[in-house]
């Protein structure tokens, strides 16, 4: 079984490698990216799509897609994550790990400065995720800081207090309703008659121009995007840290 | 000028002890004094360097520059108050899991009983 994985990565490598010939070179002035796309892209951006930061643009806009199905990426790295760690608690062999030492009173430094914290984390997150038009940042950025808040609040009291503050049903419901909310939105365009992803189809429902709907619909997929990675990094963590069986665990 | 010099020696005193976290850091016999060396001279000389450039950038001072200043003096306000919650959480974790600790005396800091002696005591 190992030798088969083995030879069926292999022979996956050996065609990445074959079609990694056929790109063009680095930094060609004259590669067709080079010579129509980007130019194209940093004098039509701004007019079309009224988002002042061009890498926002491309991602969340011209590259709708390939953004979207990061989303799902990384939507499917936690599931795997889930399906190959989580545990029902009654099981047989539940215990496979070394005896952690259980921290019962947790320390009042720790839990002072994650008061004083993350609050504030939470709220740059959400300035980070809604500042993707006009700085570096956006839905990926400011999921995973709005994840580490939550990480760091696991880390400060434990495993516990914090799912029962954010429990693993309502994880998982986030998980797939940023990639719903995504996908919803490109749908939505779809049914407006236009293209998938087309975000001026939102023109109308707004009340607005179509390239100001455009940035509009940008941000409505950087949120989806945002719930996603936010509550991705939770899940994970929380199979990670309790090795599966949400009991126990840092 | 007078400000010039007062961003120069804060600049300094921050390159100063970010030398000597570094050379505690890789000098110091074990885990406790090694971290005690990162968080201590860390969290300062993170501080001293950027007051120094709140300094500096206030010299002329304007809308921009103030925002910025702002912006520095919360990275400085966070810096001082994560960089010794985690100095403390990583000492303490190294503690309840009992990593010996240096003494002159070889091997004499291996199997103390760090957890143990503290509940004891807590109780009395």
């Amino acid at each position: 079984m190992k030798r088969l994985t083995l030879i069926i990565l292999a022979a996956c490598a050996l065609i990445m490698l074959l079609a990694a010939s056929d790109l063009p070179d680095w930094a060609d002035p004259a590669s067709p990216a080079s010579s129509h796309l980007s130019p194209g892209f940093v004098e039509q951006a701004y007019e079309a799509t009224h988002t002042p930061n061009v890498v926002t643009a491309v991602l969340a806009d011209y590259r709708g897609y390939d953004t979207m199905f990061e989303t799902v990426v990384v939507f499917l790295a936690a599931l795997i994550i889930m399906i190959i760690l989580r545990r029902t608690p009654h099981r047989r062999f539940c215990k496979i790990l070394p005896h952690r030492p259980q921290r019962q009173g947790r320390d009042t430094v720790l839990k002072g400065a994650a008061q004083l914290i993350i609050p504030v984390m939470q709220v740059f997150a959400l300035y980070v995720l809604g500042h993707g038009h006009y700085s570096p940042g956006g839905g990926f950025q400011g999921g995973v800081i709005f994840g580490a808040s939550f990480i760091l609040l696991a880390l400060c009291y434990n495993l516990e207090f914090t799912i029962n503050r954010f429990r693993e049903r309502i994880v998982l419901l986030c998980c797939a309703g940023g990639a719903l909310l995504y996908a919803g939105v490109g749908a939505l365009c779809l049914a407006m008659g236009w293209n998938f992803l087309g975000y001026a189809a939102l023109a109308g429902i707004l009340g607005v121009s179509e390239a100001m709907a455009r940035s509009h619909g940008i941000l409505l997929v950087e949120v989806g995007v945002g719930i996603t990675v936010m509550a991705v990094m939770v899940s994970i963590y929380y199979d990670l840290a309790s090795g599966g069986d949400m009991r126990e665990g840092l | 000028m007078l400000l010039d010099l007062v961003v120069v020696v804060l600049m300094v005193c921050g390159l100063l002890l970010f030398l000597a976290t570094t050379v505690g850091l890789l000098r110091f016999p074990d885990f406790y004094t090694r971290v005690h060396a990162a968080g201590k001279g860390d969290t300062l000389s993170t501080v001293l360097m950027l007051g120094g450039l709140i300094i500096y950038l206030l010299r002329d001072f304007n809308g921009e520059t103030a925002l910025t200043a702002v912006k520095l003096s919360l990275i400085v306000f966070f810096v001082f108050i994560a960089s010794p919650t985690a100095t403390h959480a990583i000492i303490d974790a190294g503690y309840e899991s009992k990593v010996p600790y240096w003494t002159r005396r070889k091997g004499a800091g291996a199997g103390y009983d760090g957890p143990e002696r503290r509940r004891q005591d807590r109780q009395i």
